[in-house]
């Protein structure tokens, strides 16, 4: 997986590309990073790059959503498509983390 | 970082008294008490059997062998292939130098002996072996301990004898396939005879794979035992068991989940799922996904769980999977894909009626890349017609 970044003045956006799997546990550290040091009050996740998540990168998406809230930082996950879209509503992750179609 | 080499043992070979007396002065100030010696080489290899040298200090021009064949001699012995051999000599020549190399030398000291280089070199073919003997050991400790673990994860799992016996007993057919993608894996699934007329199967994937997601199963086959499931809907017994897990797990870790309950008096299966890989269920000759959406288990503590029924008679099935059945792909084939499942079915039905596990994981492991991804569990459970 690979990531872009950007800030407007309200959210830092972050645009995830590629497979999120078991395998990119160290990249999630780099982004939990942007949440540590971003003084915005929303933190989005865009998913429209990204091919296929698994179980561990759903995963993921759950500790960013707890890292956003222990810090009173609004998650938004967007633009998921196809399978990741599908693997997203299966695992009902929508009931944790506020996904924007 | 600097080890004690006091327990190092260092084998001196060299046909000239007063050489072996200077090495053995210099590398004993660094430390090394344990020093052996042989005046040629055919001595050095008795003496090495004898010894079980560290490392070796080893002349070229001897008389009976010569240092190089010595040490040829060494290398070819599986045993001896590590063991750290430094020649002594002089610094410039270039040609013996390449011979020494060849015959398997690890290094050089020049002669003649300068006690810092010497020492410097001895210490760090010593340390390097050091190293290397405590990574093998750790690494066979590991290994032997895994091999523990696997044996006690596939003891958490129906055994073949038991699986006959709850088929026997509802009259199904029942045939399971299990596979971690390394030593050990985070899938679990298992059949619970509730009654004479109704049995219950469970399958569980927790996210990632290895260790981690090994040890989840432990802690879910203890809080399987908790809760008693005779009296309750599958979606109380998975709101339940979503609770305990939410209580142990660390954020980000959860499990997919689909526990079903057969009820042979009313030929229902009813279920509830946490978005689990979509179960086939087959009646007739219609084949159908069904629907096992819900919130991955151990994720949230407001998780709900719904019920659904469905007609499950004689002749029908249900098939359960984890998701390496779809998502591991190979060089030449895609992943299968949750779409593709009913034909994949299909397929297999048509090769073996009554069995088509057996051509399932044959065709799954003809396309996929080996080891897989992730863990890989099928359960098929057929009513007989």
């Amino acid at each position: 997986m690979k990531f872009q970044q950007r800030s407007t003045p309200d959210a830092v956006e972050v645009r995830l590309m590629g497979r999120l799997e078991f395998t990119d546990h160290d990249r999630l550290h780099d982004i939990v990073g942007l949440l540590e040091i971003t003084r915005a009050r929303g933190f989005v996740v865009d998913l429209s790059g990204l091919e296929f998540i698994d179980s561990a990168g759903l995963g993921m998406l759950l500790i960013l959503q707890e890292e956003a809230e222990s810090r009173n930082v609004k998650l938004t996950v967007r633009g998921a498509q196809g399978d990741v879209r599908r693997s997203i509503d299966l695992a009902r992750i929508g009931e944790i983390i506020t996904i924007d179609s | 970082m600097t080890m004690s080499l006091a327990d190092c043992r260092v084998l001196i070979v060299d046909d000239n008294a007063f050489n072996r007396k200077s090495l053995a002065l210099v590398i004993r100030r660094a430390g090394i008490t344990e020093v052996a010696f042989a005046g040629d080489g055919a001595e050095g290899l008795r003496t090495v059997d004898d010894f079980r040298p560290d490392l070796v200090l080893l002349d070229v021009d001897m008389p009976v062998m010569d240092g190089l064949e010595m040490c040829r001699t060494l290398r070819r012995n599986a045993t001896h292939e590590e063991l750290p051999v430094l020649f002594q000599t002089a610094l410039d020549s270039d040609e013996e130098q390449v011979r020494c190399f060849d015959a398997g030398g690890s290094d050089f000291i020049s002669k003649p002996i300068k006690p810092g280089e010497c020492v410097a070199r001895v210490r760090h073919q010593l340390e390097k072996r050091k190293l290397f003997t405590d990574l093998a050991s750790f690494r066979a400790r590991v290994e032997r301990e895994l091999s523990h673990a696997r044996a006690m994860q596939h003891s958490l799992l129906p055994e073949g004898r038991r699986l006959t016996a709850v088929a026997e007993r509802y009259g199904l057919v029942l045939d399971a396939h299990f596979e971690t993608s390394s030593e050990l894996g985070g899938d679990f699934w298992g059949v619970y005879p509730l009654d004479d007329r109704r049995v219950g199967f469970l399958i569980v994937d927790f996210a990632g794979h290895g260790i981690t997601a090994a040890i989840n199963t432990f802690r879910l086959h203890t809080l399987i035992d908790r809760f008693p499931m005779q009296h309750m809907a599958p979606s109380q017994w998975l709101t339940q068991l979503n609770g305990a897990l939410k209580d142990v797990l660390p954020t980000g870790q959860f499990a997919t989940a689909f526990f079903g309950i057969l009820d042979l008096a009313t030929d229902t299966l009813t279920f509830a799922a946490a978005g689990a890989p979509n179960p086939v269920l087959g009646v007739g000759a219609e084949l159908r996904l069904l629907d096992s959406a819900g919130l991955v288990l151990g994720a949230s503590r407001r998780a709900r769980y719904t019920d659904q029924s469905h007609r499950l008679p004689h002749g029908g099935f249900l098939f359960l999977y984890s998701d390496a059945l779809i998502e591991c792909g190979g060089e030449e084939h895609p992943p299968i894909g949750r779409d593709a499942v009913p034909g994949f079915v299909r397929d297999a039905l048509a090769e073996n009626r009554l069995h088509p596990l057996r051509p399932m994981m044959e065709r799954f492991y003809a396309r996929v890349r080996q080891p897989l991804s992730d863990d890989l569990t099928a359960v098929w459970i057929a009513r007989r017609a």
